[in-house]
């Protein structure tokens, strides 16, 4: 099996490059990707966004549509191998975690994944890639599709079980960061906070309030564990959050006895 | 409904809206110009026949941001006074939803201020509302735009 780290990350949300952030063992999110793949791979590539000439490169072929053009361009470089495809911001993944993905593989389906701790969706870029899954790749790409998730959900898969909500955390926001140094630092600690939850969200729990048991740092860690606690299918993007009854930031850091509202899309008017 | 009872600027009522008293709530000998706006339950949305709509307000942060938003807005124009309402509750096709009065020395401001009340009120007022269509089914609305993809990987 051959390895595909991508790193074509526009980060612009962070303002900075997420492959060279060094969140552990002193190596860039880069380096340890693809020593965390070689451990586990015959071959390592990298993904770049253009035709570098460097070995071990795989360069877009597609343009700059993102990871299923990688994955397109890795699959149209190797056509015959399966490809272990593997985003380089999941700085809480494990080695054991790829092996399980191995070991746990089936070549007669199209792909091999694990399922996401608080959506229950397919995680595509922690997965193998089957070669016989280049022909939806394509043409998903071809109509303008080029959603990895949605593509490894129309495949024929092996879906594994969630390794847990953090090991597949990435870090495209502030809060993230947080979340994920807290985890690598082992700096979190447990607080019980009060969750109010409103219209659909106060649907989608059956509760008006709970008090709820946290060892998250922000509240983007608290909807995280939430969306995983009750199956939410709205995710943090457009939301914005409350503390103690104002406005605040994803990456507001918690302490035991505040109030948080979760605030999906307002309708008022 | 007496004017004392308009004294906030932004308020939200489970009761059903007379734009008469939210209209002398902001007369003023010193104003020429009055803008209001009605936002009324409208039977249809994006091609479905809707039968009823239901709000619900995170109360005391829409209280806090409905004021803030009055208070900002008053602040940039010239205006006398001005207030907004809105209803929480189960209301029926046609019924107000929410109502803004302004008034101003001249037009051009009570125009423009109401205007800009009404958006933003509707932008970041933590207010929902559920459509109940003539079929039976209800949605949140603009929630379910944001159900799907979820981690938001962005290679």
């Amino acid at each position: 099996m051959k390895g595909l780290l991508l790193v074509g990350g526009k980060s612009s949300r962070m303002g900075t490059d997420k492959a060279a952030l060094i969140l552990r063992d002193g190596i860039s999110q880069r380096e340890r990707g693809l020593e965390l793949l070689g451990k586990v791979c015959d071959q390592v590539f990298l993904s770049t966004s253009s035709d570098s000439g460097e070995p071990n490169t795989i360069p877009d072929t597609f343009g700059p549509i993102g990871p299923l053009g990688a994955i397109a361009s890795a699959q149209k470089a190797d056509p015959d191998t399966a490809w272990l495809i593997l985003a380089c911001d999941l700085p809480l993944l494990e080695e054991e975690h790829l092996k399980s993905l191995i070991s746990n593989r089936d070549q007669n389906q199209n792909a091999t994944y694990f399922i996401s701790a608080s959506d229950g969706l397919p995680e595509p870029l922690c997965a193998i890639w089957e070669a016989s899954s280049a022909a939806a790749v394509r043409s998903a790409i071809e109509n303008g599709q080029a959603c990895p998730r949605s593509v490894l959900k129309s495949l024929r898969g092996h879906a594994l079980p969630s390794p847990g909500l953090w090991a597949l955390a990435n870090t495209n926001t502030e809060a993230d960061l947080i979340e994920v140094r807290a985890r690598i630092n082992q700096s979190t600690h447990n607080k019980a906070v009060t969750v109010s939850y409103f219209a659909q969200l106060r649907e989608l729990t059956g509760k008006d309030r709970e008090l709820f048991e946290t060892d998250s740092e922000t509240p983007a860690g608290l909807f995280e564990e939430i969306r995983a606690t009750y199956k939410i299918p709205l995710k943090r993007k457009g939301m914005m959050v409350a503390v103690n009854n104002d406005f605040t930031d994803w990456s507001h850091l918690l302490s035991a006895g505040e109030e948080i509202v979760f605030i999906p899309p307002v309708a008022g008017g | 409904m007496v004017k004392s009872e308009f004294r906030k600027m932004f308020q939200l009522t489970e009761q059903p809206i007379d734009p008469r008293t939210l209209c002398e709530a902001v007369r003023d000998p010193a104003a020429g110009g009055f803008a209001s706006f009605e936002g009324w339950v409208r039977n249809h949305h994006e091609g479905r026949e809707v039968s009823s709509l239901e709000y619900e307000a995170y109360p005391q942060l829409a209280q806090k941001e409905g004021a803030r938003i009055l208070a900002k807005i008053c602040q940039e124009h010239d205006i006398a006074a001005a207030r907004c309402i809105h209803r929480t509750g189960h209301l029926q096709v046609g019924e107000l939803a929410v109502c803004v009065a302004v008034s101003a020395a001249h037009r051009d401001a009570a125009f423009a201020a109401c205007r800009e009340i009404i958006d933003a009120i509707k932008a970041t007022v933590p207010i929902w509302k559920k459509e109940h269509y003539t079929d039976g089914t209800s949605t949140w609305v603009k929630c379910h735009h944001c159900a799907g993809h979820a981690n938001d990987h962005t290679h």
